[in-house]
């Protein structure tokens, strides 16, 4: 009978990976699928993201998508600065006022209210002697989630703080077990790098039962009011850096192209956010010129990046600009044309998301034309934002670090400086 | 049902009418609706796929193709003892992790070997991957699905180890040579996979290796009672399997320039065993059809690079593929005990 159980196996692993696809099906096509997030990381995670991280008011159970394709609404007219507008991204993740307080080195905008860990019944926290936790979302394979987490370690070293780490591999379910498990392990604070906007429910309730401090650091965690459920959030703002792509698009391209959009993984509130902020850009920008002939999901690796150009080259041998919602995306893309010869920016525009070194040579050797960076390095804000929590005046509900550009004019010194990670 | 080896029981056993079919037309079915799927979905993109016919559409094929290819020659012969290789995605990822750790430069955390050392000791790895493999299952009698599950969990592990978690580029001239070049036009990866190919066929179809090999998939008992040498074939099957893996590692690599071990060959066990299936071999083994795989892949390939041609979401290509899947295991189902 073995013959048949392998038949079984074999239906079963294709079965699973039905699943997979189904729970990560997403947007793709960018703005349309509202909910699509709450499908997203996990599909075993969606029942406790509603529990708590849904938690009071706001459109916060449909989550990401709905936040992102929010923000392109209201976006193209608050982006014009009006001082005390608060963007949907931010109010999802408990921003209410803009801070016009004096602003940290390196920080693009705060915003309130301010949060003081006593305010959930969060004691002070002696760094000599507690333990702080940091709890990664994705293998430390890719040039971002290593020097997020070596941020995390060099601060704390500095500061003589003991830190516990855990990583998820990218499994939202895993994310929840390791950080309850270091706060088990006595851990007074965890900063994590949430792997999706939602998902992360159980954990949040269990730190807040617990009296520990949360800070999420890159992705913020959405759907809550400011400083109820999780201490103060440091992020990137992704719509934003879609939009500074669509700058630099229109920039490198002088408004005319055939563009190719490699989209992240697919129920990432990352892909969406930064699709959304590109293509409301366009739009803002009245670019009618940058057609989007083609638009298909990469997963942000590199040898999807590759192979998914190489299909594109051949169903569009026309395209000559892509935009690539990460570095290493944008380095197969690269590949790919490097194989047809048709590498440089003279024949096909690249722009691209997160700063890596590949990327940032790339544009040295004249193969990509702007990167638009994402900080990784949270680790100083994080730990002030900490002491400032649990032991000082309060820190704001949102805080949004400043992320650099790089093009021609400055890519070789950021190769030489290092702030290319 | 003990854990011994797979496909001891041959006897067809009493079937349900219900599920009953006309054989005839099941069995044209399984053995040519491969090639039949194949013509339609070329027929498909001749109409309505721009820039189709032209011959960048083969040279596209000719290099996505190779490493899939390779190791579904490997699965074949697994598959034909009645076994099953879960391991030869990790396989890519060890043998690709260990060639780059060698070769690379120290400047980037290599060990500065040249890349002829590099690329053996790479096959090396897989073929011990599969050895060891081999081992578990015919000296220690655990199931293949078993054994070879845990170096698919396993093997990346140990490649993301080896690499220290990171990508490393690889700028070695060789491969860029082995991604780039070409003879009569045909590049160098797909003659590889050609050669492989042709091995193995002849392996199957000529030797008493693969006779035995056959044997084993067909009657697992009759084989031991005729003296076959079960566990010495099974070893050596999925050794070469492991080795064939290893291969596809480095060809992957080269194609990549860089070897991204939490990403090479994931989920490419998934895609053989699919081409394999869809090819038409029995799941239930004594039966190895080399060609029908060669289609098999060839129809999995250009399936998903005409779903992206024409711009169709991630999650719908996933549902078409996971429906051919299930299509070509329900007629085998239906067919294989009548064949």
């Amino acid at each position: 009978m073995t013959h048949r159980r392998h038949v079984v196996a074999v239906s079963a692993l294709a079965g699973a990976a039905l699943l997979l696809s189904a729970c990560s099906t997403g947007q793709n096509s960018g703005a349309n699928t509202s909910g699509s997030t709450s499908s997203s990381s996990s599909s075993s995670s969606s029942s406790e993201m509603s529990s708590s991280a849904s938690a009071p008011s706001s459109s916060g159970a449909s989550s990401g998508s709905s936040m992102a394709s929010g923000s392109s609404a209201t976006s193209g007219s608050s982006s014009g600065g009006g001082s005390g507008s608060v963007p949907p991204a931010i109010a999802a993740a408990g921003g209410t006022e803009l801070l016009s307080a004096a602003l940290p080195q390196g920080v693009e905008a705060q915003y309130g209210p301010v949060c003081k860990g006593s305010d959930l019944g969060i004691g002070k926290i002696d760094f000599k002697t507690d333990t702080v936790g940091w709890a990664q979302s994705e293998k430390e394979a890719n040039p971002f989630r290593i020097a997020s987490t070596a941020s995390e370690v060099a601060e704390a070293k500095k500061r003589g703080i003991k830190l516990l780490t855990t990583n998820a591999q990218s499994d939202a379910q895993q994310e929840n077990t390791d950080i309850k498990g270091m706060i088990d392990k006595g851990a007074k604070a965890i900063i994590f790098s949430p792997i999706n906007s939602t998902g992360l429910g159980d954990a949040i309730a269990y730190a807040k039962s617990k009296k520990v401090a949360m800070i999420p650091v890159d992705r913020n965690i959405t759907g809550v009011k400011g400083c109820q459920e999780v201490g103060p959030q440091l992020g990137s703002d992704f719509v934003l850096q879609g939009k500074l792509a669509a700058d630099a698009m229109i920039k490198a391209t002088g408004g005319q192209a055939n563009l190719a959009i490699l989209l992240g993984a697919s129920g990432v509130n990352v892909t969406d956010d930064r699709t959304t902020g590109f293509l409301d850009e366009l739009k803002a920008k009245k670019a009618d010129g940058i057609k989007v002939i083609f638009q298909q999901t990469a997963d942000f690796t590199r040898e999807k990046g590759k192979s998914v150009t190489e299909t594109l080259l051949q169903a569009h041998p026309d395209v000559n600009a892509i935009y690539a919602e990460n570095d290493e995306m944008a380095l197969g893309a690269l590949a790919a044309l490097d194989d047809k010869g048709m590498a440089g920016t003279d024949k096909v525009h690249i722009v691209s998301i997160d700063g890596t070194k590949g990327a940032v040579q790339a544009i040295v050797d004249g193969n990509i034309d702007a990167v638009i960076e994402s900080n990784p390095a949270f680790g100083p804000y994080a730990f002030d934002a900490l002491d400032a929590y649990v032991n000082g005046d309060g820190a704001p509900a949102v805080t949004i670090t400043k992320d650099n550009q790089y093009d021609k004019s400055n890519a070789q010194q950021a190769l030489d400086s290092g702030t290319a990670y | 049902m003990t854990a011994t080896l797979p496909s001891e029981e041959t006897t067809p056993a009493p079937r349900s009418p219900r599920f009953r079919r006309p054989a005839r037309w099941t069995e044209f079915l399984r053995r040519y609706g491969v090639y039949l799927a194949l013509l339609l979905l070329v027929l498909y993109n001749v109409v309505l796929t721009p820039h189709y016919l032209q011959w960048s559409t083969v040279t596209l094929l000719f290099s996505q193709l190779p490493p899939v290819l390779i190791v579904s020659m490997g699965m074949a012969m697994v598959i034909g003892t009645g076994g099953i290789d879960l391991s030869v995605g990790s396989t890519m990822a060890i043998a690709s992790a260990v060639m780059a750790k060698l070769v690379a430069p120290e400047s980037s955390h290599g060990l500065g070997y040249p890349i002829a050392v590099a690329i053996v000791v790479g096959l090396l790895a897989g073929l011990a991957v599969g050895v060891f493999n081999g081992c578990v299952i015919s000296v220690a009698r655990v199931q293949p699905i078993v054994a070879t599950l845990s170096f698919l969990v396993a093997g990346r592990g140990i490649a993301l180890v080896i690499t220290g978690g990171a990508l490393i580029e690889l700028f070695t001239p060789f491969l860029g040579t082995l991604r780039r070049g070409t003879l009569l036009g045909i590049p160098y990866v797909m003659l590889v996979a050609l050669v492989v190919i042709l091995v193995v066929a002849v392996l199957v179809a000529k030797t008493g290796f693969g006779y035995r090999l056959l044997a084993i998939g067909g009657n697992l008992r009759a084989s031991v009672l005729a003296g076959v040498p079960v566990r010495r074939t099974l070893i050596t099957v999925y050794a070469l399997s492991g080795l064939l893996a290893a291969i596809a590692g480095i060809l992957a690599t080269a194609r990549l320039r860089a070897s991204d071990p939490s990403y090479i060959g994931l989920l490419l066990e998934l895609s053989a065993i699919t081409a394999v299936v869809v090819g038409g071999t029995p799941l239930r083994g004594g039966q190895v059809r080399v060609l029908g795989t060669v289609a098999g892949v060839v129809l999995m390939q250009m399936l998903q690079t005409t779903l992206v041609a024409h711009n169709i979401p991630d999650s719908v290509s996933q549902m078409v593929e996971a429906l051919i899947i299930i299509a070509a295991v329900y007629i085998q189902r239906t067919s294989s005990r009548s064949a």
